[in-house]
């Protein structure tokens, strides 16, 4: 338990997340309410590092579900091991003859064997999968569904069941209550309109890419060895590329490889040729690629007449067209 | 405080963003954990419980300050600046200059001694200036605007500014004193002007709240009903960007169409692998997978009439590239044109503009059966038995032949012929439409006045029973 979010804020700090004032109020609100939290945001802004974060801060497991198209219960939920069932029968044959050796007619040795029923529809032959896994763990678990918006409505209005009084009923044993409460983190791409009842229980945190200074300050806690004059202008660029208007933007993730790259190539300062090089580990399109070596180089231009590059960068990307073709 | 939070829950469902009643008691159990000391943990608070949707923060953001304002920057006394002697002066100067002008004696006493207005004051102003009435948004500046000139700030206030000034120099008051005196009243206009901005916008607000019938704002679903003959430039704008998210779930469906599909053919390896653990016994039933992704020809009449349906069409299509097989584009107007290489070569966006940009629409100049017999001759090639051919048009002719013929040939080789119209099937042969008499040789014929109709026909190409 959390005392204020300035400790909140400096707890995810020590796990290398830097995190705004914004996504500490969230988690320490998700903290003491022990509501859901859905974050929301483009691709690679650190939505499932957040929920790895927190795990860490709170000092609990971390499961893990990656959701897609076509995630059903069993996948999500739990499983009945029928190869496992299936080799103690055969294991436990003789055991089985000698058990049902006194009975002369069928329905009685039917009766007889229904009687250890149980054991083949025991925990030992359940296979958890994550959500039985956080309902059932022994010590307090935080519970991550990466990107829910890839599931199908059907799987959702499941997950909302479950989300809401975590408890499951598995037939053959009953029902199977939380021991703890575990901490739930889903995310979303946005990629399609989740549903309102899921939102309703969740408290809601949207991530946008970070500001210069806060991309900054994220490269040099995970890139400590690129110069700090390098990691300005890598960090200024790549803010320049998401004012671009391009197929796929540069997410945080992809800044920090780059950074990588960087320094492992040794580059002195970001000169063309580096740029031609290494422009690959940001933009994952032949397309974009092109259009910001093009763009970029128009800055190189601009810059070496001592124009004020920034201004051209905004007007530059979204009223760029090619010319017409006659 | 509570009171005021309620009233800001109910502006915000005012504003169109549904805040539901678990939603409100959360954000009240979360103002009990933070407290309201820190304005932005507030506001954070409040954002977090409240708003579930990354399209309603704007309107969040557009609220708070109204509900949960410093009320404006307060306004200065220029006593605390001024000497004894240079106050005596002011005192003397405005006495004798406004005399009983009472509402200019008002302002000044706003303007030059710093003076709060009061909130009955603020009502009493807004009221005179038909605030009440006030429902939408967009009036705020006009209306603050008209509380200033009522207050009296117009061409007598600068004219008196200026006397007063002139006065005070005669007195004896140092330029400098002067320019700070003129700099605080100013400063004092601007945020007088504030606090009755902040004013407005709450009563709007408000006002908006008890009559929420007057208000709708534009959202997603209802655009989406709407035909696209009645939509605006900036509606049409909103609807482009909408496209992409109609096209991730149309694709998603259409991938789960073809993984879910039970209707095929036994897959006797794939059943007897998964069924091993059931003990061969085949409880679980494996079917081949089809990957029968739709080839389309899409024919287009890029007319006046039919343009947006056409812009829509082409974008969703080719925003659902990898759920299809392959697909040509022709357009027509007088004559049939192939814009496939427009596709290859740009993004879907830039590939529609260009195509509409390079046809421009004519003056009653279209003539469908000249371009349906100029695609049997030179592109009948790109039709197959697998191919779904898409004829989007008002099928109007001008009175011109049909070329029915043409379209038979068509349809013969053709999988599917599926017409897309945009009007309202009781005009279809209305006029110079021959929509009936290619009808019948159609496998299926939709009305697709608005995007959700769209969706829905787009939808059902990659049906492929």
């Amino acid at each position: 338990m959390f005392k204020d979010i300035a400790e909140v804020k400096s707890a995810l700090a020590a796990q290398q997340y830097i995190a705004t004032d914004e996504i500490a109020t969230v988690i320490f609100l998700a903290d003491k309410l022990e509501k859901p939290v859905l974050v929301e945001g483009p691709a690679g802004v650190g939505k499932t590092e957040l929920g790895k974060a927190w795990a860490c801060i709170e000092q609990r497991d971390l499961i893990r579900m990656q959701c897609y198209e076509g995630l059903d219960e069993t996948k999500a939920l739990y499983e009945w091991e029928y190869a496992k069932q299936m080799l103690y029968t055969q294991l436990l044959r003789d055991k089985l003859g000698d058990l049902l050796h006194d009975t002369t007619t069928l329905a009685q040795a039917a009766d007889k064997l229904a009687e250890e029923e149980d054991v083949f529809f025991s925990k030992r032959f359940l296979l958890p999968r994550p959500l039985l896994r956080a309902i059932v763990a022994d010590k307090p678990s935080l519970l991550l569904i990466d990107e829910i918006d890839r599931a199908d409505a059907e799987f959702e209005a499941f997950l909302l069941e479950v989300l809401s009084d975590f408890q499951v009923s598995v037939p053959e044993l009953g029902t199977l209550k939380a021991k703890h409460m575990p901490l739930v983190i889903l995310t979303s791409n946005n990629t399609r309109e989740l549903s309102e009842a899921l939102k309703r229980r969740c408290l809601y945190l949207f991530i946008d890419y970070p500001t210069t200074e806060a991309e900054l300050r994220i490269v040099k806690l995970k890139v400590p060895d690129l110069a700090p004059q390098m990691a300005q202008q890598a960090v200024e660029l790549v803010q320049r590329l998401r004012k671009l208007d391009l197929k796929k933007h540069p997410s945080v993730s992809e800044t920090i490889d780059w950074a990588r790259a960087l320094v492992m190539l040794n580059a002195k300062n970001l000169d063309e040729k580096t740029l031609e090089n290494t422009l690959t580990v940001l933009l994952k399109h032949e397309h974009d690629v092109q259009r910001a070596q093009r763009i970029l180089g128009e800055f190189n231009v601009a810059e070496d007449q001592g124009d004020d590059e920034e201004d051209r960068g905004k007007g530059a990307s979204p009223r760029y067209r090619t010319p017409p073709r006659k | 405080m509570d009171q005021r939070i309620v009233e800001f829950i109910a502006g915000l469902r005012a504003a169109g963003v549904r805040v539901s009643l678990a939603e409100s008691a959360d954000a009240f159990r979360a103002i009990e954990q933070l407290g309201i000391g820190d304005r932005d943990l507030f506001r954070s608070a409040l954002r977090t419980t409240l708003v579930k949707d990354s399209v309603d923060v704007p309107a969040f953001e557009k609220l708070f300050p109204l509900y949960f304002g410093s009320g404006g920057p307060p306004l200065t006394n220029p006593d605390e600046e001024l000497s004894p002697d240079d106050m005596q002066r002011l005192k003397d100067a405005m006495r004798d200059l406004l005399g009983d002008n009472e509402k200019m004696r008002q302002l000044m006493r706003y303007l030059l001694e710093g003076a709060n207005p009061t909130r009955e004051e603020l009502e009493q102003m807004a009221n005179q200036a038909g605030v009440p009435l006030a429902r939408h948004p967009y009036q705020q500046s006009w209306l603050t605007q008209r509380m200033m000139r009522q207050l009296g700030m117009d061409e007598e206030f600068q004219e008196l500014m200026e006397q007063l000034i002139q006065k005070l120099e005669e007195m004896g008051m140092s330029r400098e004193t002067l320019r700070r005196l003129a700099q605080i009243a100013a400063e004092n206009a601007r945020a007088l002007q504030e606090q009755m901005s902040q004013y407005v916008g709450a009563r709007i607000a408000q006002n908006a709240t008890e009559n929420p019938r007057e208000r709708q704002p534009i959202r997603g679903p209802d655009l989406m009903q709407r035909a696209f003959s009645s939509l605006g430039e900036r509606e049409i704008a909103e609807l482009r960007n909408q496209v992409r998210r109609l096209a991730a779930r149309l694709r998603s469906r259409a991938a789960l169409r073809q993984r879910r599909g039970k209707r095929g053919v036994l897959d006797a390896k794939r059943t007897i692998r998964t069924n091993l653990r059931h003990a061969s016994v085949p409880i679980e039933l494996q079917h081949k997978r089809r990957h029968l992704k739709p080839k389309l020809v899409l024919i287009c009449d890029v007319s006046t009439s039919v343009r947006p349906v056409v812009e829509f069409m082409l974008r969703l299509v080719y925003e659902l590239q990898d759920q299809i097989h392959s697909a040509r584009s022709f357009v027509f107007i007088d004559d049939i044109v192939d814009v496939s290489a427009e596709f290859a070569q740009h993004r879907p966006e830039t590939a529609v503009e260009r195509v509409l940009d390079h046809n421009p629409p004519g003056y009653y100049n279209t003539n469908l059966g000249f371009s349906l017999a100029h695609f049997c001759k030179d592109f009948l090639d790109t039709v197959d038995h697998r191919t779904t051919v898409i004829v989007l048009g008002d099928g109007r002719n001008n009175f011109l032949n049909p070329r029915l013929d043409a379209f038979q040939e068509i349809k013969k080789r053709a999988r599917k012929v599926v017409w897309l119209n945009p009007e309202n099937p009781r005009i279809w042969g209305s006029g110079d439409s021959d929509m009936l008499q290619y009808m019948p040789l159609c496998d299926a014929a939709h009305e697709v006045g608005n995007l959700a109709q769209l969706a829905e026909a787009v939808d059902r190409l990659f049906d492929t029973r």
